[in-house]
């Protein structure tokens, strides 16, 4: 109850807030600076790209992560193809062609590929209706046995009532049978 | 002779808990107590057994004694004597041995703690744990036995993984052990109380949690710890990489978390008795998963260091088991009823179970991509890869709306909330939120995800800190001095507020996963002594490199004089050793850290003419990932830390003394 109250009491500093927050907003706005941590434009690319093709011989790792020669020759040719002006999608169609799909380190959205990508989703979006579904139900639930409970609740009353009517005897009755 | 006496006491170890899953499931269905007591101490002879083993194999270890196998593959004359330590381990069939011992030492203790407070559930729980145990030993015995010897003695051992020559290796690998095997505890608890009727009876919910925590306390601190391991070693400057064997102890932690959640509505309301026994199911389930992908699973992995083909032996076990329990779940789940009822969708008993679902959902996920490769391979011939670009896609979001519950969920009060009131109490922390966005975005953190993900961050930080300062002003006007008013606020609802501290550690964990992963700066550099580069506002000069020769490695030591701006920060030295026998080189990076930023160099090439090739990242905010262990830590005690003025009546620990005694 003090917490409620000690908030209430504060509440007029809501319709501050909105005013605070567009001059803070455009204040900033003026300050944003671009800040670059002097990485070329070119570098970044190429180690964009290494990050999402697979070293075939060192499972599991990208061959940015990986150290093994043949990970190493392979960012040569990442950076050798970019210089040449090749696209993101060439360079990796270059490497699939040799190594096969699995040199890239996300499945292909195309083929079979799709259903890695299809099942999260859908397992989210099941996952968050089945709770809501299940929340839903326990609370129905709750309702109907609450009704059972203002039923029996009544009726005790009623049986307290009559009890206390027909006199003293019951009352310990109802005593030692509880 | 000494070798000998250990895989005569190993066989015995077998026998023992074949014997004790015998007597407890007996004694139970004949109602002798005799069986079961004596099942009991089945159980209690096992560890010193194991001990007798474990003993066996060090003093091998330690003799150099390369007529045992395991030895000689995983020992040299050359290796320090400490890192027989990580040897025991290093293989398979040490590390059988190593979760046996660990698993039955948990289990006494359990079994000890339980046997007064749960007299019908621990015959049942005994039986259960026995059962793991008779599988591990049998494996051991019959396909990995570590103190078998081998027909010839060579002269020398094949030496240790040089990559686990690392102070890591020490603690992560049996750490993470250690937890995926102390799932088995609550579980045994929980389908124990199950079995015995017990489960719609809230009795073994304490215990359940207690080892449900400290379960997911070791599998907490395994995973950090692997991940520092990575980050210090593996040279790549990044600490998590969604790799099969670091989702295969992710998937168990995930499962935990959602149960030492969803317990908690068991302990105070009376309800999800049945979704607590699904969720330790599925959590054993895991943790079964993870051993098996450990132990020579069918994915590529970084982690194979113990390759072998008894992965499939834990395959068939996880199945057996799993049957076996859901069929046990079907059986009992009329025992199972509910007392509480819901009251309302607005209830923390809500939010207990939406936390739940979606760290299921995160669980599942995880598993999905694990194992896609395996199932393109079956439909399309082509294994695909499924790695880090795909997990950080689609489980980020996932991630970022757990952590948008854990500001809300603890505001919401038992039973049924007031919409009116949560937005009350949520104005403060957004206020926060905003500003501190509003700082960022001029400071130039300008992409929407990592700004909404801080400005979360914030919301829920300060959203605890406004229930502890609230609290301690309400005592404080009651007369405590402010100190004494926050310790008592702390101790009066140990779970709760434990719980808060953990939450805090998340955040910290979660501000250094955004900050590395949206805000990480990397550049290779290939440079000659004397060279000076610049990356930020670090500038670093090349002074040289080192060599230096052993007899199994060769070591070139890289060092730098490294400047932030005009500020001098000190000498760097990262250094790489390449182990030709292994054909390995291990990296280790050499790490400037501050809670703003990591400056890490690691070397990846040293070429004869001096010239050498660095990778220089700058990581903001990877400190905070490793400091948010031990607060984590801290928290789970707190929270498990029983009331003192109940410690006397409720403690598990007399009971245990006196299981001890007995």
């Amino acid at each position: 109850m003090y917490r409620i109250a000690w908030i209430a009491n504060r509440g007029s500093s809501w319709r501050v807030w909105p005013f605070v927050v567009i001059v803070a907003m455009v204040l900033a706005h003026g300050c944003v600076t671009t800040t670059s941590p002097g990485v070329p434009e070119a570098e970044r690319r190429a180690s964009a790209l290494n990050k999402s093709i697979m070293c075939p011989v060192c499972p599991g790792e990208s061959i940015d992560q990986s150290q093994n020669p043949l990970a190493v020759q392979m960012r040569v040719i990442v950076d050798e193809k970019l210089a040449l002006g090749w696209s993101e999608r060439e360079i990796k169609d270059f490497f699939v062609e040799r190594y096969g799909p699995s040199v890239l380190m996300e499945p292909p959205s195309a083929g079979f590929g799709i259903a890695a990508w299809i099942v999260p989703p859908l397992a989210f979006a099941l996952a968050l209706a089945s709770l809501y579904l299940t929340l839903r139900w326990m609370r129905r639930i709750s309702d109907r046995s609450d009704e059972n409970g203002t039923e029996d609740e009544e009726r005790a009353r009623y049986v307290r009532r009559l009890e206390e009517a027909t006199g003293g005897d019951s009352k310990t009755e109802r005593e030692s049978s509880q | 002779m000494i070798v000998e006496a250990g895989q005569i006491a190993l066989a015995l170890a077998f026998i023992v808990s074949l014997y004790a899953v015998a007597a407890s499931f007996l004694g139970v269905a004949r109602r002798s107590p005799e069986l079961l007591v004596s099942g009991r101490f089945a159980m209690y002879s096992i560890p010193a057994l194991l001990i007798v083993a474990t003993g066996a194999l060090i003093y091998a270890f330690v003799n150099n004694d390369f007529s045992v196998r395991y030895v000689a593959e995983n020992s040299s004359l050359a290796m320090p004597r400490e890192y027989t330590w990580v040897a025991f381990y290093a293989g398979n069939a040490g590390s059988m041995l190593y979760l046996a011992i660990i698993f039955s030492l948990m289990a006494v203790v359990a079994v000890a703690a339980i046997r007064k407070n749960l007299p019908y559930t621990s015959p049942y729980a005994v039986g259960i744990m026995a059962l793991s145990l008779a599988f591990l030993l049998g494996v051991m015995l019959f396909l990995a036995n570590p103190l078998a010897r081998q027909a010839f003695t060579p002269m020398d051992g094949e030496g240790i993984n040089p990559l686990l020559v690392h102070m890591g290796m020490f603690i992560h690998p049996p750490l993470q052990m250690a937890g995926l095997v102390a799932v088995a505890i609550p579980f045994s608890i929980a389908i124990g109380a199950m079995l015995a009727n017990k489960g719609g009876n809230d009795e073994w919910v304490d215990q359940g949690r207690l080892w449900g925590m400290i379960s997911w306390l070791v599998l907490t601190a395994g995973l950090l710890l692997g991940s520092w391991w990575a980050y210090t070693i593996l040279g790549w400057g990044g600490y998590w990489a969604w790799d099969p064997v670091e989702n295969s102890a992710l998937m168990p932690w995930l499962a935990m978390t959602a149960f030492v959640h969803s317990i908690m509505v068991q302990k105070r309301r009376g309800m999800f008795r049945m979704w607590n026994m699904v969720i330790i199911i599925i959590a054993f389930t895991m943790a079964q998963l993870g051993m098996f992908i450990n132990r020579g699973g069918p994915v590529p992995s970084v982690h194979s260091f113990a390759q072998s083909s008894m992965g499939w032996l834990f395959l068939a076990f996880m199945a057996t088991t799993m049957i076996a329990s859901i069929a046990a779940f079907i059986w009992k789940a009329d025992t199972l009823r509910s007392r509480g009822k819901l009251e309302s969708l607005l209830s923390r008993e809500s939010a207990f179970l939406a936390q739940n679902v979606l760290f299921l959902t995160v669980a599942f996920v995880t598993l999905w991509g694990t194992i896609f490769p395996i199932f393109s391979e079956a439909a399309s011939d082509t294994v695909m890869t499924v790695g880090q670009p795909f997990f950080n896609r689609v489980n980020g979001p996932m991630l970022l709306l757990i952590v948008m519950l854990m500001g809300v969920g603890p505001m919401l009060p038992w039973r049924r909330a007031a919409p009116r009131n949560i937005l009350m109490m949520l104005r403060y922390p957004a206020l926060a939120a905003l500003v501190v966005g509003i700082v960022l975005y001029a400071t130039g953190v300008t992409r929407p995800v990592a700004l909404i993900a801080f400005m979360t961050c914030v919301m829920v930080t300060s959203g605890i800190l406004q229930e502890w300062i609230r609290g301690t002003i309400t005592r404080h006007r009651r007369g405590e001095a402010y100190h004494t008013a926050f310790v008592r606020l702390l101790s009066a609802n140990r779970p709760r507020y434990g719980g808060y501290v953990v939450h805090l550690a998340i955040i910290m964990l979660a501000a250094g996963a955004i900050g590395s992963s949206f805000y990480s700066v990397q550049r290779d550099f290939a440079m000659s002594p004397g060279d000076t580069e610049t990356l930020g506002e670090y500038r670093f000069t090349f002074v040289g490199t080192e060599h230096a020769s052993f007899p199994d490695r060769e070591e070139d030591y890289a060092r730098f004089q490294v400047y932030a701006g005009d500020k001098y920060l000190g000498i760097m030295e990262p250094f790489r050793a390449e182990y030709p026998s292994f054909r390995i080189a291990s990296t280790i990076g050499a790490i400037h850290s501050t809670p703003i930023e990591d400056f890490y160099i690691v070397p990846s090439e040293f070429r004869g003419d001096g010239e050498a090739i660095f990778r220089v990242l700058i990581n903001p905010m990877v400190w905070w990932m490793w400091a948010s262990g031990p607060l984590m830590a801290l928290g789970t005690l707190l929270a498990l830390s029983p009331r003192r003025s109940r410690a006397t009546a409720r403690s598990p620990l007399p009971a245990g003394a006196q299981g001890a005694r007995a």
